[in-house]
């Protein structure tokens, strides 16, 4: 069994890019789930304590754009993804 | 970094290119049907938005969503216009001014879809990508919050 199973079978991992990385002073963390009830992703991103989620920022699970009312389960990759500014 | 399905070549790269040999290359393995090719190449300015002289442009990326979007709204603007096929290259990381962001290649027929599908992707790349910048002046960063409209 590989050392990360058990960790990633209760816990989310978050991302925080450009913006979004430099105020919470983080890139990536493990997030434990609560195991009695189904977590949105707006849910996990307030326990983040960065303020309320911005309008403009995009919400991807497991590398999909979705609703920020999505849920998430464990093992799930979240980012969190300030308004594209490329090309 | 990069995929190269069949009618479209996407790199995304972290060292400095001219973007030329790239695109002969590319340009090399067109059909002959494909007669008209529109290219757009964007370099870093001298100037930061507010004004002030620009010391580097930092672009960071999200590895493989970032890949699989362009090639989802490449595929689809090259239908949607009826061009062939098309070359994305897109810088990250930190650059200096006058290094290539970003150049984009469209083949085609004839000149209209190959012109129409380039500006389309390219408004795609600034708009549907996860490309973010971060401008440096004097030693201070700031991240953009959105890119200049087109026609600006």
């Amino acid at each position: 069994m590989n050392a990360w199973q058990p960790d990633s079978a209760q816990t989310v991992k978050v991302l925080l890019f450009a913006s979004l990385r430099e105020q919470a002073g983080w890139s990536d963390r493990r997030i434990p789930l609560n195991a009695v009830a189904v977590s949105s992703a707006r849910e996990i991103w307030d326990r983040l304590e960065l303020g309320d989620l911005p309008q403009v920022v995009l919400v991807a699970i497991n590398q999909e754009i979705v609703s920020a009312d999505h849920p998430v389960h464990a093992g799930d990759e979240l980012a969190f993804l300030p308004p594209f500014t490329g090309g | 970094m990069g995929s190269q399905p069949a009618d479209l070549e996407i790199q995304i790269l972290d060292q400095p290119t001219s973007g030329g040999l790239q695109l002969d290359t590319w340009l090399r393995s067109r059909a002959a049907s494909d007669a008209a090719t529109a290219v757009f190449m964007g370099r870093v300015r001298e100037l930061a938005m507010d004004g002030q002289t620009l010391d580097a442009l930092e672009l960071d990326h999200y590895p493989g969503l970032c890949e699989r979007r362009i090639e989802t709204f490449t595929r689809r603007l090259l239908e949607q216009h009826g061009a062939c096929s098309a070359l994305v290259l897109h810088r990250v990381g930190r650059l200096l001014p006058g290094e290539l962001i970003v150049l984009v290649a469209v083949s085609a027929d004839r000149r209209g879809p190959a012109q129409r599908c380039c500006a389309a992707l390219l408004e795609a790349l600034k708009h549907d990508a996860p490309f973010w910048k971060r401008e440096w002046s004097h030693g201070v960063g700031t991240w953009l919050s959105e890119n200049t409209p087109l026609g600006s």
